[in-house]
């Protein structure tokens, strides 16, 4: 956690969107001159990779032959079985990464990348929906209606911030992993957040009966408050132009929804409003046909997944990077088997991964790896999770956001340290 | 209509650079304006039942539709809205809707021959126009509602050519018929066959992507009691669905090479070895006549036409719905006289709603082309655009993450600023006022239902001395107005 104190991070914000309301054709280049100045909080990025991404492919096990038994023609190559196409990138002799992945090796050489892999929720369902809502929100199994477990880390966390954007979702729609987090936001873009004024200087006062329509006793609490908010993030983010946002260090993002998710998210950051929590999605991941192999499709997604976060990391500078953590999982792993379209059906255990600048015990294949034998699988014939994935959230939360209150956030998980945040 | 290929593909690009031609109004659209009612409009009472019916069975009240339901009355406009066939559709959607068609209902293999946007935007736009101008509005919201339950994504493969196909050959021919031929026009449609995978499902390595959805989201439910081994038995029995190649490969075909003719076990049920394709006809009928169907289809009913309802009721539209064999008119009896259809908790309108139902809450006159597609995108709910098989999400809580998009659509709309839609608000406030009412009382009526209270805590005195435009804009954005 940083020092600054949760008045002075309002005072800051405040400031900025002073200064960039007196100067709205430079306000970000404001912000890049403070850049050193604007003092944040510890920034969680939950990215969900849709669809089921397929684990055995993403952190590939080279050193178990049974890989190479029944991927006969998705397996990526190692030393000892040569593929076409670019080679995979050792990580420890038994596991490789996807070379599309490579842009994130150096992480992984720092330390500040860490993987989990045979990582999973207790979901036996293998459907997309009942998988992902049990993820979402922080279950083991979908036992019960619970709200998103980003929403009750925010609101157990220690570093509440009362910022109207406090937690972002980019996109449309408010995925279910902040669900109950009333402070949440969903945005398609910075630059639709304004208020249009076709009518001139007579349409003065519109916002003024928008507070008083929204705020009536009459209306709904659920849609008073997404109102209030509303009109919160126009105020806070008046006046910054994001047409002009340039990222920082040479970043160069891809220029697809992923990556300007993710450039918004550090244009957020870069402006100091109070940015806690940021969700995005990524896939589809849900590679029934074609899947592809050192290239093809998921190559492409992966390639976009990564080069994307390395851009995002960069763009952040060193100092707004240690304290930044993220995130990224998936609803389930894929069959090891290869089904007849060259691609691989729903399974059980995947791989997440955590990144952080600080404090990641990056550099290492974490779990217990059940193996790849007929008599190691699960059900249909899937890598078996040995890990719960909220045992990686719940460790994340403890060490990174100080937030130790994992039975509220984590209904029912018996905590068992993982080694992935320290 | 016989059309050469290159003529249907000139006359796709023309319905998409029609709507682009701003200014240029053709003689044809000057005599389609959406019609106002001659005889007074506004409710009689200060809350309105019309209002309510419309806003609950169809997509929200316009002037023509209120005046109807006042004339004939709500239990009959029920019946004749469950027996469109005779209900003659106003000039302006016949005729804009015709040169779409022209698109839309071409030869499959000369779809293949059309730029996938403009398929799309040609989609998009027919589907807007029948949910504003469509006198059949319980009917379009029954598209609206196989839509989301059958979701296509058009962005995945031949996805706009398969879905335009998809649109009028199983939802729309099957949205009031029997669920079994629906269900089985889906399991046939190219463009289910392509989106879930099963065209490339075969015996040696089954996919087992559309046997889990099809009985997860079409049929059984997730509860409804089937197991991973079910998928993987219902997967083998449709090994062989699959879709005829080149030319036409947007027909259906079955493959004897491709299937497992093996025993196969589903839902406890043997299903003896030699089937061929009567094995998935076999496993569809057990999921359409499976209470759990009966169950899932009628909660999903229920709640999007009532919003959370009781389980007896859902159990009573589950019971006629095992009754008539999957009658859908026959399901929706039930829930339409319930007296939940007028007195439950209103419920929060999707993007789609909110926009159709503020274009038909003002007689907007519009293309419903890019200037409104652009508005849906933006509200997350782009049309055929959702990409995961369970359709754009019911529950509330997911579009409520930011309202300003809404509010922004709203200034457009009032101001005119959309692009091809045009709102004639004085005329609409003059062919449904009266001598002692108000403008703004006029305009609160028809925007919020006829709910003169709300109507008079929104607009306070001030608002009231705002031009029309702006009044409309504010009861546009209103909290009120966000509910059906």
């Amino acid at each position: 956690m940083t020092q600054t104190s949760r008045r002075g991070l309002l005072a800051l914000g405040a400031l900025a969107a002073l200064g960039w309301a007196t100067k709205p054709q430079s306000a970000l280049g404001a912000i890049s001159v403070q850049q050193t100045n604007v003092e944040t909080d510890e920034t969680l990025i939950s990215i969900f990779l849709r669809g089921g991404a397929d684990g055995l492919s993403l952190v590939a096990p080279v050193g178990d032959d049974d890989y190479y038994r029944q991927r006969p023609t998705l397996a990526l190559g190692s030393p000892q079985h040569s593929r076409i196409g670019s080679p995979t990138i050792d990580l420890n002799g038994y596991f490789a990464l996807h070379p599309a992945l490579a842009v994130l090796h150096p992480y992984f050489q720092s330390n500040q990348l860490a993987l989990i892999h045979a990582c999973g929720s207790g979901d036996q369902t293998r459907s997309h929906f009942e998988a992902m809502a049990t993820m979402e929100r922080g279950l083991y199994q979908d036992e019960r209606p619970a709200g998103g477990w980003l929403a009750r880390h925010l609101a157990t966390s220690p570093g509440n911030s009362h910022s109207p954007l406090r937690a972002v979702a980019f996109g449309g729609l408010i995925p279910e992993t902040l669900r109950g987090a009333s402070d949440a936001t969903a945005l398609e873009s910075l630059d639709q957040v304004k208020l249009l004024s076709p009518f001139g200087p007579s349409s003065m006062g519109i916002e003024h009966t928008l507070q008083r329509m929204y705020n009536s006793q009459s209306t709904e609490p659920a849609l008073a408050e997404a109102g209030r908010e509303s009109l919160s993030v126009l105020n806070k983010l008046r006046g910054i132009d994001t047409d002009h946002y340039k990222p920082a260090n040479g970043a160069k993002y891809p220029t697809d929804d992923f990556g300007r998710g993710l450039s918004l998210v550090a244009c957020l950051m870069k402006s100091g409003v109070g940015l806690e929590a940021a969700c995005l999605d990524h896939g589809s991941y849900d590679t029934h046909v074609a899947q592809g192999a050192s290239t093809g499709y998921l190559a492409a997604l992966l390639t976009s997944l990564s080069t994307s976060l390395d851009a995002f990391i960069k763009d952040l500078g060193p100092v707004r990077w240690s304290k930044t953590t993220i995130v990224v999982l998936s609803e389930f792993g894929r069959r090891l088997a290869e089904n007849s379209g060259a691609g691989t059906d729903h399974g059980r255990g995947g791989v997440m991964m955590v990144l952080g600048g600080q404090g990641i015990a990056g550099g290492k294949v974490h779990g217990q790896w059940p193996g790849l034998a007929a008599n190691s699988l699960d059900g249909p014939g899937d890598l078996r999770v040995t890990t719960d994935y909220r045992n990686v959230l719940a460790e994340v939360l403890k060490h990174k956001f100080d937030n130790t209150r994992t039975a509220d956030i984590f209904p029912g998980l018996q905590y068992q340290p993982v080694g992935v945040a320290i | 209509m016989k059309l050469g290929r290159r003529e249907a593909i000139q006359l796709g690009m023309g319905a998409v650079i029609g709507v682009s031609m701003t200014g240029c109004e053709s003689l044809e659209q000057r005599f389609t304006k959406p019609v106002l009612p001659t005889t007074p409009w506004v409710p009689t009472s200060m809350a309105s039942p019309e209002a309510r019916l419309l806003n609950r069975i169809g997509f929200g009240p316009n002037p023509s539709d209120l005046a109807t339901v006042r004339s004939m009355g709500a239990s009959n406009y029920i019946e004749q809205q469950l027996n469109p066939d005779g209900i003659a559709e106003p000039a302006i959607l016949t005729y804009r809707v015709r040169s779409l068609n022209d698109t839309l209902s071409a030869d499959p293999g000369i779809l293949f021959d059309i730029d996938d946007r403009v398929l799309v935007a040609t989609l998009r736009q027919a589907t807007t126009l029948r949910a504003v101008y469509s006198k059949k509005q319980l009917f379009e919201r029954m598209v609206n509602f196989w839509t989301d339950h059958f979701n296509i994504y058009e962005g995945k493969g031949e996805g706009p050519q398969l879905k335009v196909i998809d649109d009028r050959e199983t939802i729309r021919k099957h949205a009031f018929g029997k669920f079994r031929d629906l269900l089985g026009a889906s399991a046939r449609s190219a463009a289910m066959l392509g989106y879930l995978d099963n065209r490339i499902n075969e015996k040696r390595h089954p996919n087992e992507n559309y046997a889990r959805e099809v009985m997860e989201l079409h049929t059984l439910g997730v509860n409804g009691g089937y197991t991973q081994n079910d998928v993987q038995e219902v997967a083998r029995c449709l090994t062989g669905w699959t879709t005829q190649t080149h030319w036409h490969r947007a027909a259906f075909s079955f493959n004897p090479s491709m299937h497992d003719n093996g025993k196969k076990t589903v839902l406890g049920v043997t299903i003896p070895t030699g089937g061929g394709i009567s094995d998935g006809e076999h496993v569809l009928d057990m999921l359409a006549s499976h209470p759990s169907t009966a169950g899932h289809i009628s909660r999903k009913l229920c709640r999007f036409f009532l919003g959370d309802t009781s389980d007896v009721l859902i159990d009573r539209v589950a019971a006629e719905f095992r009754r008539t064999d999957g009658d859908i008119k026959a399901t929706l009896r039930p829930i339409l006289s319930s007296p939940q259809l007028m007195s439950g908790p209103p419920q929060f309108k999707r993007p789609f709603d909110y926009i159709v139902s503020a274009l038909r809450a003002v007689n907007a006159d519009t293309d419903g082309g890019p200037g409104i597609q652009t508005s849906l995108e933006q509200l997350g709910q782009p049309l055929f655009g959702w990409p995961r098989p369970d359709g754009f999400p019911e529950k509330t809580q997911p579009w409520m993450g930011n309202m300003l998009g809404r509010w922004n659509v709203a200034l457009s709309l009032a101001s005119g600023q959309i692009s091809n839609t045009h709102v004639d608000l004085d005329e609409l406030v003059r062919s449904g006022g009266s001598s002692n009412r108000s403008g703004t009382e006029v305009l609160s009526e028809i925007i919020l239902g006829g709910d003169g209270n709300s109507a008079k805590s929104i607009l306070t005195a001030a608002d009231a001395m705002r031009p029309v435009a702006e009044q409309t804009a504010i009861l546009l954005m209103s909290p009120a107005f966000q509910y059906r």
